[in-house]
């Protein structure tokens, strides 16, 4: 899927909630709440908790609309983010962070393979392509920032990487993800 | 400030996803709304995120839809309490009061028609794109895994032909990580790289290949770090070489080796 078909969508979507229309708040549902829930997922396992952040998330971007900044970044980027911090609080309010971030370099299985995704929306075969471009370091960080919602800071501290490497290694992953998918 | 350096330093990506302090944030902002290639980067990094998102969505369990609808529904909302304005009646416009009414009817009831056949409209075109972005990235991912399977097979081929010595560049002191071979043919002198572990440069730099001849070095190439894992053919090199060596050179290489940026030797 090809993200730049959702601008004009998120523009006039952002609009369209500030001025309070239900409909747009389905809209936003039934287009987002997929990509949002499948963030949400992979930092929380259980799946009752996972859908009450899903939940918080979509009541705070009806509640926050006002401020959600265009020309500080997309409106699906202040989304993703409000979802991961909910779900990251979660997590460590509910001590449930051990149980969530057992994850080391040793035992880490790709995220995609859990089972939990296998009702995956959109084709898993593209991802799988996708993923298998990166090379094994890079997508390790990028599971653990990106899927598992740590900071590049705890991976740094924890798997004892320098941090410089970190950024660069999730630097060219994004980057390998961006000549795949053809955004350049 | 060195866009290029800025730009690979990773804090754009930390920024995107909400990993920097108030102050970090409003550095990188300033950047931005200085530097266009910086704005530009920023955008490509909330892209990608975005497209890997939706590439990795799950759908949730369909009741949680209503519950979320029925929970803004029952927001105050001065707008909805309208003011109701009594009207005054008289029992003579009986039939025109029926009348006004049941054309209000039909007019509500098309108008909810006409929005209801649009939003199907709406989400059928949506599909519609999607799929079809989906099918280009189908056709493109086929067409990456070709052309790599093409240039696997003639790696293969290479590393599998006896003609080819195999020459082992390791690590210098400046970075003893560092890992490349060479597959060099001393009949006909072609000269194949096979990166195994170069650390990234910056987009102004770029790796140089030298053949040692008679204790001079002679330039063989010049290469990127990001090439896959495959095989980069190379200048020739002649029969007398007796090593092989790599730096780190200005994009589009030097005369003479920067001796010490060197990163990788290895002796035929």
């Amino acid at each position: 899927m090809n993200p730049a078909n959702h601008q004009i969508d998120q523009d006039q979507l952002v609009i369209r909630i500030k001025a309070r229309e239900a409909e747009a708040f389905s809209y936003l549902y039934d287009h987002y709440s997929a990509a949002i829930y499948g963030s949400i997922s992979r930092i929380i396992n259980d799946e009752d908790v996972a859908q009450e952040v899903l939940q918080d998330a979509f009541m705070k971007f009806w509640d926050k609309i006002e401020q959600y900044d265009s020309s500080k970044g997309r409106f699906f980027t202040w989304m993703v983010n409000i979802s991961r911090n909910l779900a990251i609080d979660r997590l460590r309010s509910k001590e449930m962070k051990k149980a969530g971030k057992t994850a080391n370099i040793e035992t880490y299985v790709s995220g995609i393979e859990r089972d939990n995704l296998s009702h995956l929306s959109v084709d898993t075969i593209g991802l799988k392509e996708m993923l298998k471009s990166l090379r094994e370091e890079e997508q390790f960080i990028l599971e653990m920032v990106y899927f598992k919602g740590y900071t590049q800071s705890e991976i740094s501290k924890e798997f004892d990487i320098p941090l410089g490497t970190i950024k660069t290694r999730l630097k060219m992953a994004l980057k390998n993800i961006r000549t795949v998918l053809q955004i350049e | 400030m060195n866009i290029e350096e800025y730009i690979s330093s990773g804090t754009l990506e930390s920024y995107v996803m909400d990993e920097l302090t108030p102050t970090e944030r409003t550095e990188v902002e300033n950047a931005a709304s200085q530097h266009p290639e910086i704005k530009e980067e920023l955008q490509k990094i909330e892209l990608s995120i975005e497209a890997l998102a939706f590439a990795t969505a799950v759908n949730p369990p369909s009741d949680i839809k209503d519950k979320l609808v029925a929970k803004i529904a029952n927001e105050p909302n001065i707008e909805k309490e309208a003011p109701v304005i009594e009207m005054k009646s008289k029992e003579s416009f009986g039939f025109l009061k029926l009348a006004a009414a049941a054309s209000i009817i039909v007019a509500i009831g098309s108008a909810f028609m006409a929005f209801n056949y649009w939003s199907k409209w709406q989400s059928a075109e949506d599909r519609l794109s999607t799929l079809i972005a989906q099918n280009e990235q189908f056709a493109d991912n086929y067409n990456h895994v070709n052309q790599q399977l093409g240039k696997i097979q003639n790696a293969v081929s290479i590393m599998n032909n006896s003609a080819f010595k195999r020459v082992t560049l390791n690590g210098t002191e400046n970075s003893p990580e560092a890992l490349a071979t060479v597959y060099w043919n001393e009949t006909s002198a072609a000269v194949y790289l096979s990166i195994q572990n170069l650390k990234e440069l910056s987009k102004d730099q770029q790796y140089q290949l030298w053949a040692i001849i008679d204790g001079k070095p002679v330039d063989v190439g010049v290469f990127d770090s990001a090439s896959n894992g495959l095989l980069v053919q190379m200048k020739n090199a002649a029969p007398n070489t007796a090593a092989f060596a790599v730096t780190v050179e200005p994009r589009g290489g030097s005369e003479n080796p920067s001796l010490e940026t060197m990163q990788v030797i290895g002796n035929v």
